[in-house]
Order: structure tokens, then C-alpha cells, then sequence
């Protein structure tokens, strides 16, 4: 049985314990020892500009950027522990119950607004582990569904709908904190919740 | 671009090992350059393609991105600045000296890097966790190994990185019976965590 989960927990640390250096450090250290230029030096040609400006766009729109897979991954897979594993942390008895009960297991105050109404209940809420920190997940409730809400601290989170393993997620950031919110419910439920937050 | 660590690497002669050959075979002599060629890696590109494997252990030391970013181009400067020996194990060089310039860093810190001689919890998880173990996301992952000793965290890495016990032995400056000890102990404190976790 130990040989089975030292198998398991290293095919698991293969997958995620290898974490990408930010694209800015690399460009530094080019910079610093390979002598590459900042991108603003380059000989400012029209067709240049325009060349750069569509690989942008193409990289921006068409292709998501890394750190973006990384939360909207990261958004489902806690989704389903959130779910399935632990249940919840606080259940909501009323909208004064949830957002106080994160005071003093969060090192920030989650600026969430919306604590509920008809269509979309609050339903309890949870601290989470969320890319390597603590997070806070309010579940809300939609029919027979559950919409998770994570709220973090971040820089750079970008604004975004993905689909993963059938999981739709929203990601977007707001002054210092990041949000991800994902369900299996369809895109116009999440977007009318995301609407109301 | 003078006065930079490490800079002088750039200017290196290239490295055309495969040119010499295949000339040698002709009777003529290996060429300065070969124009349309591609040149062989400066050493600073060399050392930069394990920018992400050095990153990835940093982070796991340090436990935030900022701190992180430091070590490495801590590790960098020294290792540009310094002398390898051409030869030997780059990749081991380079994290060997990411420890050096973490362990400077711990020690301004007061970051404990004894391992602690606690009694390791010997759970061995029946078949429904074992199932569990199935579905492990990264935040249990990284939650897992920020609960280890310093120590523990090194060897846990080397290992995900693919370093033989010998290597590991050379990286952390002991004994590769040391490092056997330490990754199983490091592997039983693991899954004491992750069944914290799940």
C-alpha cells in the first residue's frame, strides 16, 4: 500500500511541483547576461510595430497566456475539492454568517459584495489553498448546482472564460485581489452571478 | 555590457567539436566559423536553459515569488560570475550553487535548516485513500511540500528533477546514504501531510 501511494504522490509531484519562472524574471536575465534589448529599443519601423502588435493580439486572444492556465486549472480542481472532499467550512444561515467568518483565517478581507439572493443562494463558504495560498471560496447554489467563488491575492490575473473538463471558470482581477469563478452550470447563469458581484 | 558578471562568457571561443570531426575526416582543419551554421550556446545561455528548474526549487524554499526571484538571480550572479569547470555536471553546479546562496540567505534570516528529530508519522494510507491520491491538484502538492523541513524540500525536488541519489549527494555537499535517508523520511512526512489535505 505505501509503495502504491509513493507511486502515486510522485507521478503527483512530477505533474506540480515544477513551478515556471515568471516571463519577467527571464527577460531580466537575458537581458542582464545574454544582452537582449527591451522590446521598446527596437527600431520603431511601421511594419515592425504592426507585425509585433498582431503577435500580441494572437497571443492575447487566440492563445491563453500561462499564468491564465494556471488559475482557471487551478480554479477547477479546488472547485472539486471544495465540493466533494471537505464539504464546507461556514454554512450560510442567513448573509451576515459568511464573509465574518473568514476574519482571521485570511491575511486580506474578501471584497465580496453579493451574499445571495433567489437565484443564485449563498450557500456557505470555505478557506482554500489556491495556487500555494490561502483563498476564500463562497459557494453560491443555482437549481441543483454549485458555482464557486475564489478570492485571492494577485497581481496579474487576466480577464478570461475558459472551459475546462466541462468546468466553465471566469477569471478577472480587482485592485489587489483576483477572482475565479467556475461551475458546471452554463455560461449565462455564471456570467448573470458574475453580473451580480 | 562590460562591467556585468559573467559577461566574459559570452565572448568564448565557439565551441565546434562536431566541425573538428567531420573536417579531421576530410584531412582539412576545423574551421574559425561556419557562416549559416548554428553557433554552439554561450555559456550564459547554458546556464539560463535551467531557469525554470532553478525557479521551481527557489520557490518551494522560499514560499513566496518575490523571495524567489532573488534567489535565483543571487544564483546567477555567483554562477556567472564564477568558474565551472567544463566537463562536469552543469545542472548540479547550478543548484548546488542555488543551496549555497540560500543557505547564506537562511543564515541572515534565522531560517532553521536543522531537520527537526521529530517522530515521523509511519501511516500508511488503506485503499480509499490510496484512491484519493488519484486526483492530488497542485495546491495539495505545494501545500505538502511547504509543510516539510527545509531540507526535506530540497531532496523532494532533486528527486521530481530527475537527480540520482550521487548527484544529490554532491548538490547537498553528504553522504548518498544521507540523502536516501532523508528522501524516504521526506516521502513519509509527505504522505502524513497530503492525508492532512485530502
Amino acid at each position: 500500500m505505501s509503495d502504491e501511494a509513493d507511486r502515486l504522490i510522485s507521478a503527483a509531484l512530477r505533474d506540480h511541483a515544477r513551478v515556471a519562472a515568471p516571463p519577467a524574471l527571464r527577460a531580466k536575465l537575458e537581458r542582464r547576461y545574454l544582452g537582449k534589448r527591451r522590446a521598446w529599443l527596437a527600431p520603431m519601423v511601421s511594419g515592425v510595430v504592426g507585425a509585433v502588435l498582431a503577435a500580441a493580439i494572437v497571443l492575447l486572444v487566440v492563445r491563453p497566456a500561462p499564468h491564465q492556465l494556471d488559475v482557471a486549472e487551478e480554479a477547477v480542481g479546488d472547485h472539486q475539492r471544495v465540493l466533494e472532499s471537505r464539504g464546507l467550512g461556514v454554512i450560510s444561515t442567513d448573509q451576515h454568517t459568511v464573509k465574518p467568518w473568514f476574519a482571521g483565517k485570511l491575511d486580506f478581507m474578501p471584497q465580496v459584495a453579493f451574499l445571495g439572493d433567489d437565484e443564485f443562494p449563498l450557500e456557505g463558504g470555505d478557506v482554500a489553498v489556491f495556487l500555494g495560498h490561502k483563498a476564500a471560496a463562497f459557494v453560491y447554489g443555482r437549481r441543483l448546482h454549485a458555482i464557486t467563488l475564489f478570492v485571492f491575492e494577485a497581481s496579474d490575473v487576466p480577464t478570461a472564460e475558459r472551459t475546462i473538463r466541462g468546468f466553465h471558470v471566469m477569471t478577472w482581477q480587482a485592485g489587489e485581489l483576483g477572482f475565479a469563478l467556475v461551475s458546471d452550470v452554463n455560461w449565462g447563469d455564471l456570467r448573470a452571478l458574475r453580473q451580480r458581484l | 555590457m562590460a562591467n556585468v558578471p559573467g559577461n566574459e562568457f559570452a565572448r568564448r571561443p565557439l565551441s565546434s567539436a562536431t566541425h573538428v570531426a567531420r573536417f579531421s575526416l576530410l584531412g582539412r582543419r576545423a574551421p574559425l566559423a561556419v557562416v549559416g551554421e548554428p553557433r554552439a550556446p554561450t555559456f550564459a545561455e547554458r546556464a539560463l536553459e535551467h531557469l525554470d528548474e532553478l525557479y521551481g526549487l527557489a520557490r518551494h524554499l522560499c514560499g513566496n515569488t518575490g523571495d524567489a526571484e532573488d534567489l535565483v538571480q543571487d544564483t546567477y550572479a555567483r554562477a556567472l560570475a564564477g568558474r565551472f569547470e567544463d566537463g562536469t555536471n552543469l545542472r548540479a553546479w547550478l543548484f548546488r550553487i542555488l543551496r549555497n546562496c540560500f543557505i547564506d540567505r537562511a543564515r541572515r534570516r534565522n531560517i532553521v535548516l536543522e531537520i527537526p528529530d521529530d517522530q515521523i508519522d509511519a501511516y500508511v494510507p488503506d485503499a480509499s485513500a490510496i484512491d484519493q491520491l488519484r486526483y492530488l491538484t497542485a495546491a495539495d502538492i505545494m501545500g505538502a511540500i511547504a509543510a516539510l523541513p527545509i531540507e526535506f524540500r530540497f531532496v523532494v525536488y532533486l528527486d521530481v528533477e530527475g537527480f540520482t541519489e550521487a548527484e544529490m549527494a554532491d548538490i547537498l555537499r553528504c553522504p548518498p546514504g544521507t540523502v536516501k535517508s532523508r528522501l524516504s523520511r521526506a516521502k513519509a512526512k509527505l504522505r502524513a501531510a497530503l492525508k492532512e489535505a485530502l
